[in-house]
């Protein structure tokens, strides 16, 4: 019986590409964890200088982009998407185009939802 | 096919087109197994961009009452730092767990692809271990927040509505599940490896597609935390 799965994937390295490999990831998994370390930082000097919430949008916003940068080098080094090939990229990046309108629309929603309830109370 | 003694590249070439992918050839240069995973983690993203976007709006629809991440879990949930303030601590060891454990599963991958059976073998163990730690961590967690009187029906003193636990509870629940998951999948394969199974199939391809769904797990617990400890 025979084992033997074809593939056409690129599944056997060089000891070349090996080294640039664990060289990038290397500098990946430093990139993650100071990215990380900065939003827990600016998190908890927020929380502690901070009591009334004025300016959390700013701290969201920041938030909101460093995991952004966390999931590109997840998606990029980690998950090797970056040496694919174009259509493939395209093809996996393409449906999260339909999420950020999700996320706008139902936030709206949420946010009308709410001014209505405060006009409910009047009553 | 009499594969046994040629090695990958020669038995790919006897290979029919029809064979590969069934249409010609494989589009975009890449194993089928490996696209399919890239397929499945994409519905699966979003499974969980559902449950966050839900999150998003009810909590937009109370954002008055809604509770502050640093006052619900302002504790580490072990007996020696009881009545200890230091919100955030704990998550952040459990966000290190699961980058660490990423870490040591791309170098498994990269091991398999220069063929080093027991290179695979020795990275998967801290990413079993991580994922295990991590399911600890969250157990614990989630016993001191239990405890406190947060649960998916009730809400504590500090949570104040409900909705937070029954998000809290759902969310990081069903990401819990797909960590034990990965470690059930990671233990099946650290074996695989070592009796040699892929050394048989002539490449380490499995690792690869394993590893992504592992990244996966990480990259969804980005967003987590980001909704349920940052913003």
């Amino acid at each position: 019986m025979s084992f033997e799965v074809p593939s056409e994937g690129h599944l056997h390295w060089t000891e070349k590409e090996y080294n640039e490999s664990r060289s990038s990831v290397l500098k990946t998994i430093i990139i993650l964890s100071v990215v990380t370390v900065v939003e827990v930082g600016v998190a908890m000097v927020y929380d502690s200088l901070v009591t009334d919430g004025s300016g959390k949008i700013f701290v969201n916003l920041f938030m909101a982009i460093a995991s952004v940068v966390k999931v590109w080098y997840i998606m990029g080094i980690f998950m090797h998407l970056g040496h694919e090939t174009k259509g493939f990229k395209l093809t996996v990046l393409f449906p999260f185009l339909f999420l950020i309108w999700a996320i706008i629309a139902f936030t709206m929603e949420g946010d009308s939802w709410n001014a209505m309830r405060s006009l409910l109370n009047g009553f | 096919m009499a594969a046994a003694t040629v090695s990958h590249e020669q038995a790919h070439e006897h290979l029919t087109e029809q064979e590969l992918w069934k249409g010609g050839r494989s589009p975009f240069k890449a194993g089928y197994g490996k696209v399919m995973m890239w397929y499945f983690l994409i519905s699966d993203t979003f499974t969980f961009a559902s449950f966050l976007i839900a999150y998003g709006a009810l909590r937009f629809t109370m954002a008055e009452s809604w509770p502050k991440a640093s006052e619900v879990f302002s504790s580490i949930p072990m007996d020696m730092f009881h009545g200890v303030k230091a919100p955030l601590v704990f998550v952040s060891f459990m966000t290190f767990l699961l980058i660490v454990s990423s870490y040591t599963m791309v170098r498994a991958v990269q091991e398999g692809y220069r063929m080093n059976k027991w290179g695979v073998v020795k990275f998967l163990v801290p990413t079993i271990l991580c994922g295990i730690l991590f399911l600890l961590c969250q157990y614990l967690e989630w016993t001191h927040l239990i405890h406190d009187g947060m649960t998916a029906t009730t809400a504590s003193e500090t949570t104040k509505v409900v909705n937070f636990g029954q998000l809290f509870f759902i969310i990081t629940g069903f990401h819990g599940l797909h960590v034990l998951g990965g470690v059930i999948l990671n233990t099946w394969l650290m074996i695989a490896a070592m009796n040699g199974r892929f050394e048989k199939v002539g490449h380490y391809e499995m690792v690869e597609k394993l590893g992504l769904y592992w990244h996966f797990v990480d990259l969804v617990w980005v967003y987590v935390f980001l909704c349920f400890y940052l913003l």
